[in-house]
């Protein structure tokens, strides 16, 4: 797989093998948990202080639940342009995605993290994960998207 | 320049008290990405967004701006939508 910068700001992703293919096209869903940690996540107290909960409760989370969803979608619609090609699959990520892109590469790492319950420890290990088991696979898809987000983060400078 | 012990400080006329815009750890948001949220929200250079981010990731928090209630709410709104953790306090009279 190689990625590379393109005169006009986008970042484009070729030879990209199934297995990853299937991991891109995975950032949506896994960004849309429905397990009640990820809400908890998402959505965390703005401080300790009732009025100011509730006020957030009702102005801001719904404003910010629309905003993360407006994310996922425009990364799936980007996903549906993905070309296959012989020697692997090709994807543009239009430099005016790119938040999108971040944001929903972030709510995928953090809700995968919410459900593997990932620590600290989890995150700063520095053997390779084991893709072959379930959690060693959450792991490697954390890391993924964590590349990917990285590359992203490094084109804005 | 303020320094991380002195963060940015609207000035206040009125007696409220200013709250503090606080930044808390998370192990899974990476570096760099909080960095570019915080030069992105706060207008830090990439200098001081990196002490900050430093701070968050080595003490647990960082208070990033103290001021109005009102503006340290609309902070707040925003680093949630870029997910990372944070929180409003008022400061300690």
């Amino acid at each position: 797989m190689t990625l590379q910068p393109t005169a006009e700001g986008d970042l484009l992703i070729e030879d990209i093998p199934a297995f990853l293919l299937q991991l891109l096209r995975d950032i949506p869903v896994r960004a849309a948990s429905k397990h009640p940690g990820v809400e908890e996540r998402f959505l965390p107290d703005p401080a300790n202080d009732d009025g100011i909960r509730e006020d957030w409760k009702a102005l801001v989370q719904p404003e910010l639940m629309a905003l993360f969803q407006s994310d996922r979608e425009t990364v799936q619609a980007d996903l549906r342009g993905v070309a296959e090609k012989k020697k692997g699959a090709a994807l543009r990520i239009p430099k005016n995605h790119s938040d999108a892109w971040m944001g929903a590469l972030n709510q995928a790492r953090l809700a995968i993290a919410e459900e593997g319950g990932f620590g600290e420890a989890d995150m700063a290990a520095e053997v390779a994960p084991d893709p072959g088991d379930p959690r060693g696979m959450a792991l490697f898809q954390v890391g993924f998207y964590g590349f990917l987000q990285e590359c992203l983060v490094r084109m804005q400078d | 320049m303020p320094s991380l012990d002195s963060p940015e400080q609207e000035t206040k006329s009125g007696l409220d008290t200013p709250w503090n815009v606080v930044v808390h750890n998370d192990p899974v948001n990476l570096m760099s990405y909080v960095s570019l949220i915080f030069r992105r929200v706060f207008g830090f250079s990439k200098e001081k967004a990196e002490q900050h981010m430093m701070e968050v990731h080595k003490r647990g928090r960082s208070i990033v701006w103290t001021g109005a209630r009102e503006k340290a709410e609309l902070y707040v709104q925003q680093l949630h939508s870029h997910l990372l953790l944070a929180t409003l306090e008022r400061t300690q009279p």
